[in-house]
Protein backbone atom coordinates (compact mmCIF):
# COMPACT_ATOMS: atom_id res chain seq x y z
CA UNK A 1 0.00 0.00 0.00
CA UNK A 2 1.71 3.15 -1.15
CA UNK A 3 -0.65 6.02 -0.62
CA UNK A 4 1.81 8.86 -0.60
CA UNK A 5 0.25 12.19 0.04
CA UNK A 6 1.77 15.61 -0.15
CA UNK A 7 1.66 17.85 2.88
CA UNK A 8 1.54 21.63 2.62
CA UNK A 9 4.55 23.42 4.08
CA UNK A 10 4.04 26.91 5.46
CA UNK A 11 7.04 29.19 5.54
CA UNK A 12 5.84 32.44 7.00
CA UNK A 13 3.65 31.64 9.97
CA UNK A 14 4.94 32.02 13.49
CA UNK A 15 6.04 28.80 15.14
CA UNK A 16 3.46 27.23 17.42
CA UNK A 17 4.04 26.94 21.13
CA UNK A 18 4.73 23.46 22.47
CA UNK A 19 1.85 21.81 24.24
CA UNK A 20 2.79 20.21 27.55
CA UNK A 21 0.85 17.05 26.72
CA UNK A 22 2.42 16.72 23.28
CA UNK A 23 4.45 13.67 22.34
CA UNK A 24 7.86 14.09 20.78
CA UNK A 25 7.86 11.88 17.66
CA UNK A 26 10.78 9.59 16.89
CA UNK A 27 12.81 10.83 13.94
CA UNK A 28 15.52 9.72 11.56
CA UNK A 29 17.54 12.42 9.85
CA UNK A 30 19.91 11.56 7.04
CA UNK A 31 21.88 13.45 4.49
CA UNK A 32 21.96 12.85 0.77
CA UNK A 33 24.17 14.74 -1.71
CA UNK A 34 21.38 17.16 -2.62
CA UNK A 35 19.11 17.15 0.39
CA UNK A 36 18.58 16.36 4.04
CA UNK A 37 15.69 13.99 4.76
CA UNK A 38 13.76 14.01 8.03
CA UNK A 39 11.55 10.99 8.73
CA UNK A 40 9.13 11.23 11.67
CA UNK A 41 6.74 8.63 13.04
CA UNK A 42 3.31 10.12 13.61
CA UNK A 43 0.93 7.14 13.77
CA UNK A 44 -2.76 7.98 13.69
CA UNK A 45 -2.31 11.29 11.93
CA UNK A 46 -4.19 12.05 8.75
CA UNK A 47 -2.19 14.17 6.29
CA UNK A 48 -4.59 17.09 6.71
CA UNK A 49 -3.78 17.28 10.41
CA UNK A 50 -0.06 17.79 9.93
CA UNK A 51 1.33 21.29 10.05
CA UNK A 52 4.92 22.07 9.20
CA UNK A 53 6.10 25.62 9.68
CA UNK A 54 9.43 27.24 8.99
CA UNK A 55 10.06 30.42 10.88
CA UNK A 56 13.36 32.14 11.71
CA UNK A 57 15.37 29.06 10.86
CA UNK A 58 13.27 26.71 13.01
CA UNK A 59 11.18 23.98 11.45
CA UNK A 60 8.20 23.15 13.65
CA UNK A 61 6.31 19.95 13.19
CA UNK A 62 2.87 19.69 14.72
CA UNK A 63 0.37 16.88 14.18
CA UNK A 64 -2.99 16.07 15.67
CA UNK A 65 -4.02 12.43 15.43
CA UNK A 66 -7.54 11.31 14.73
CA UNK A 67 -9.11 10.33 18.09
CA UNK A 68 -8.70 6.62 18.82
CA UNK A 69 -12.16 6.15 20.31
CA UNK A 70 -13.99 3.21 18.79
CA UNK A 71 -17.47 3.99 20.04
CA UNK A 72 -19.36 4.92 23.18
CA UNK A 73 -20.39 1.32 23.88
CA UNK A 74 -16.75 0.24 24.19
CA UNK A 75 -14.76 0.18 27.40
CA UNK A 76 -10.96 0.15 27.34
CA UNK A 77 -9.76 -3.21 28.66
CA UNK A 78 -6.08 -2.52 28.14
CA UNK A 79 -4.34 0.68 27.14
CA UNK A 80 -0.83 0.44 25.79
CA UNK A 81 -0.61 3.72 23.91
CA UNK A 82 -2.27 7.06 23.58
CA UNK A 83 -2.41 9.20 20.52
CA UNK A 84 -1.36 12.51 21.89
CA UNK A 85 -0.69 15.47 19.69
CA UNK A 86 2.84 15.43 18.30
CA UNK A 87 5.20 18.37 18.50
CA UNK A 88 8.86 18.74 17.71
CA UNK A 89 11.03 21.62 16.51
CA UNK A 90 14.30 21.45 14.58
CA UNK A 91 16.86 24.15 13.89
CA UNK A 92 17.56 24.37 10.17
CA UNK A 93 21.00 24.91 8.79
CA UNK A 94 21.48 27.94 6.53
CA UNK A 95 22.28 25.66 3.63
CA UNK A 96 18.66 24.44 3.38
CA UNK A 97 16.56 26.05 0.65
CA UNK A 98 13.49 27.06 2.72
CA UNK A 99 11.20 27.52 -0.25
CA UNK A 100 11.69 24.05 -1.67
CA UNK A 101 10.85 21.98 1.40
CA UNK A 102 8.28 19.29 0.65
CA UNK A 103 6.69 16.60 2.78
CA UNK A 104 4.74 13.39 2.26
CA UNK A 105 2.97 10.91 4.55
CA UNK A 106 2.74 7.12 4.18
CA UNK A 107 1.38 4.71 6.80
CA UNK A 108 1.82 7.13 9.66
CA UNK A 109 5.33 8.14 8.66
CA UNK A 110 6.04 11.71 7.64
CA UNK A 111 8.97 12.32 5.31
CA UNK A 112 10.23 15.88 4.95
CA UNK A 113 12.67 16.62 2.12
CA UNK A 114 14.90 19.58 2.83
CA UNK A 115 16.80 20.41 -0.36
CA UNK A 116 20.19 22.02 -0.06
CA UNK A 117 20.58 25.46 -1.55
CA UNK A 118 22.54 25.61 -4.80
CA UNK A 119 25.52 27.28 -3.13
CA UNK A 120 25.75 24.62 -0.41
CA UNK A 121 26.01 21.64 -2.77
CA UNK A 122 29.33 19.97 -3.19
CA UNK A 123 31.01 21.06 -6.39
CA UNK A 124 33.87 19.35 -8.04
CA UNK A 125 36.62 21.69 -9.09
CA UNK A 126 38.60 20.72 -12.11
CA UNK A 127 42.31 21.11 -11.78
CA UNK A 128 44.06 22.12 -14.91
CA UNK A 129 47.66 21.53 -15.55
CA UNK A 130 49.71 24.07 -17.36
CA UNK A 131 52.83 22.57 -18.78
CA UNK B 1 -2.57 4.13 74.43
CA UNK B 2 -1.97 6.54 71.58
CA UNK B 3 -4.94 7.86 69.72
CA UNK B 4 -4.49 9.37 66.28
CA UNK B 5 -7.05 11.75 65.04
CA UNK B 6 -6.85 12.15 61.27
CA UNK B 7 -7.45 15.80 60.51
CA UNK B 8 -7.67 17.18 57.00
CA UNK B 9 -4.07 18.31 57.07
CA UNK B 10 -2.70 15.03 58.35
CA UNK B 11 -1.57 12.57 55.69
CA UNK B 12 0.13 9.44 57.03
CA UNK B 13 1.42 8.57 53.56
CA UNK B 14 3.01 11.89 52.75
CA UNK B 15 6.50 10.41 52.85
CA UNK B 16 5.51 7.54 50.58
CA UNK B 17 3.85 9.86 48.15
CA UNK B 18 6.86 12.11 47.81
CA UNK B 19 9.03 9.04 47.28
CA UNK B 20 6.65 7.87 44.56
CA UNK B 21 6.81 11.28 42.89
CA UNK B 22 10.58 11.22 43.00
CA UNK B 23 10.67 7.77 41.41
CA UNK B 24 8.29 8.93 38.70
CA UNK B 25 10.49 11.92 38.03
CA UNK B 26 13.56 9.68 37.74
CA UNK B 27 11.89 7.25 35.38
CA UNK B 28 10.19 10.03 33.43
CA UNK B 29 12.84 12.76 33.37
CA UNK B 30 11.38 14.56 30.37
CA UNK B 31 8.01 15.15 32.04
CA UNK B 32 8.69 18.86 32.07
CA UNK B 33 9.00 18.97 28.31
CA UNK B 34 7.18 17.05 25.64
CA UNK B 35 6.60 13.39 26.45
CA UNK B 36 8.48 10.88 24.43
CA UNK B 37 7.01 7.95 22.63
CA UNK B 38 8.50 4.49 22.48
CA UNK B 39 9.87 2.16 25.11
CA UNK B 40 8.08 -0.94 26.32
CA UNK B 41 6.75 -3.77 24.22
CA UNK B 42 6.55 -3.09 20.50
CA UNK B 43 4.06 -2.61 18.99
CA UNK B 44 1.88 -1.04 21.68
CA UNK B 45 -1.75 -2.20 21.67
CA UNK B 46 -5.08 -0.99 23.02
CA UNK B 47 -7.91 -3.43 23.68
CA UNK B 48 -11.52 -2.26 23.82
CA UNK B 49 -14.55 -4.33 24.64
CA UNK B 50 -18.27 -3.90 24.12
CA UNK B 51 -21.01 -6.48 24.83
CA UNK B 52 -20.83 -7.72 21.24
CA UNK B 53 -17.32 -7.00 20.04
CA UNK B 54 -13.65 -6.73 20.95
CA UNK B 55 -11.48 -4.14 19.20
CA UNK B 56 -7.68 -4.34 19.21
CA UNK B 57 -5.71 -1.32 18.06
CA UNK B 58 -2.03 -1.62 17.33
CA UNK B 59 0.29 1.30 16.68
CA UNK B 60 2.94 0.50 14.08
CA UNK B 61 3.96 3.45 11.96
CA UNK B 62 5.78 2.67 8.75
CA UNK B 63 4.55 -0.91 8.41
CA UNK B 64 2.63 -1.53 5.20
CA UNK B 65 -0.51 -3.67 5.16
CA UNK B 66 1.29 -6.43 3.23
CA UNK B 67 3.91 -6.74 5.97
CA UNK B 68 1.34 -7.56 8.65
CA UNK B 69 0.49 -11.16 9.51
CA UNK B 70 -2.48 -11.45 11.85
CA UNK B 71 -3.72 -14.83 13.02
CA UNK B 72 -6.05 -16.23 15.65
CA UNK B 73 -6.02 -19.53 17.51
CA UNK B 74 -8.89 -19.92 19.94
CA UNK B 75 -8.75 -16.85 22.13
CA UNK B 76 -5.16 -15.97 21.25
CA UNK B 77 -4.61 -13.23 18.71
CA UNK B 78 -1.14 -12.97 17.20
CA UNK B 79 0.04 -9.85 15.38
CA UNK B 80 3.26 -10.38 13.47
CA UNK B 81 4.96 -8.00 11.13
CA UNK B 82 8.09 -6.57 9.68
CA UNK B 83 9.09 -2.97 9.97
CA UNK B 84 11.41 -2.54 7.03
CA UNK B 85 14.55 -0.47 7.35
CA UNK B 86 14.78 2.55 5.04
CA UNK B 87 15.77 1.92 1.43
CA UNK B 88 18.68 4.32 1.61
CA UNK B 89 21.54 2.34 3.06
CA UNK B 90 24.67 4.28 2.26
CA UNK B 91 23.68 7.58 3.70
CA UNK B 92 25.07 9.57 6.54
CA UNK B 93 22.64 9.46 9.45
CA UNK B 94 22.53 12.57 11.56
CA UNK B 95 19.94 11.08 13.89
CA UNK B 96 18.49 7.62 14.10
CA UNK B 97 15.69 7.03 16.59
CA UNK B 98 13.31 4.83 14.63
CA UNK B 99 13.89 1.12 14.77
CA UNK B 100 13.28 -1.64 12.27
CA UNK B 101 12.90 -5.40 12.29
CA UNK B 102 10.39 -8.15 12.95
CA UNK B 103 7.86 -8.01 15.73
CA UNK B 104 5.32 -10.35 17.30
CA UNK B 105 2.65 -9.51 19.81
CA UNK B 106 0.35 -12.10 21.32
CA UNK B 107 -2.89 -11.01 22.96
CA UNK B 108 -5.12 -13.32 24.96
CA UNK B 109 -8.60 -12.03 24.29
CA UNK B 110 -11.08 -11.65 27.15
CA UNK B 111 -13.72 -13.73 25.31
CA UNK B 112 -14.30 -16.17 22.49
CA UNK B 113 -14.65 -14.56 19.07
CA UNK B 114 -15.97 -15.57 15.66
CA UNK B 115 -12.79 -16.18 13.71
CA UNK B 116 -14.51 -15.92 10.32
CA UNK B 117 -15.84 -12.44 10.94
CA UNK B 118 -12.63 -10.73 12.06
CA UNK B 119 -11.80 -7.57 10.15
CA UNK B 120 -8.48 -5.72 10.18
CA UNK B 121 -7.95 -2.24 8.81
CA UNK B 122 -4.77 -0.20 8.55
CA UNK B 123 -5.03 3.58 8.55
CA UNK B 124 -2.19 6.06 9.05
CA UNK B 125 0.01 3.55 10.86
CA UNK B 126 -2.69 2.25 13.20
CA UNK B 127 -4.02 -1.27 12.71
CA UNK B 128 -7.57 -1.70 14.01
CA UNK B 129 -8.86 -5.26 14.36
CA UNK B 130 -12.58 -5.83 14.92
CA UNK B 131 -13.36 -9.19 16.52
CA UNK B 132 -17.08 -9.95 16.92
CA UNK B 133 -17.76 -12.08 19.99
CA UNK B 134 -18.99 -15.63 19.56
CA UNK B 135 -22.67 -16.21 20.29
CA UNK B 136 -21.79 -18.14 23.46
CA UNK B 137 -19.75 -15.20 24.79
CA UNK B 138 -22.43 -12.57 24.22
CA UNK B 139 -24.65 -11.67 27.15
CA UNK B 140 -28.14 -13.09 26.82
CA UNK B 141 -31.20 -11.64 28.38
CA UNK B 142 -33.24 -14.06 30.44
CA UNK B 143 -36.92 -13.50 30.71
CA UNK B 144 -38.35 -13.66 34.15
CA UNK B 145 -41.74 -15.29 34.34
CA UNK B 146 -44.31 -14.39 36.88
CA UNK B 147 -46.57 -17.05 38.20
Amino acid sequence: MTDERTVQVETNRAAAEPNSSALSPLVDIYELPNEVVLVAEIPGVNKDSVSIQVDKGVLTLEAKPTPLSVGPEFAATYKGFESGPYYRAFALSDEIDRDKIRATTTNGVLTIHLPKAEMAKTRKIEIQTCD
Amino acid sequence: MAIFRLGTSFDPFVGLRSLQRELERLSWPWSGEARRVGGGTYPPVNVYESPGEIVVQCEAAGVSAADFDISITGETLTIKGVKRPPDEQDVRYVRRERGSGEFTRTIVLPDEVEADKIQAKLADGIMTIHLPKAATAKPRKIDVKTS
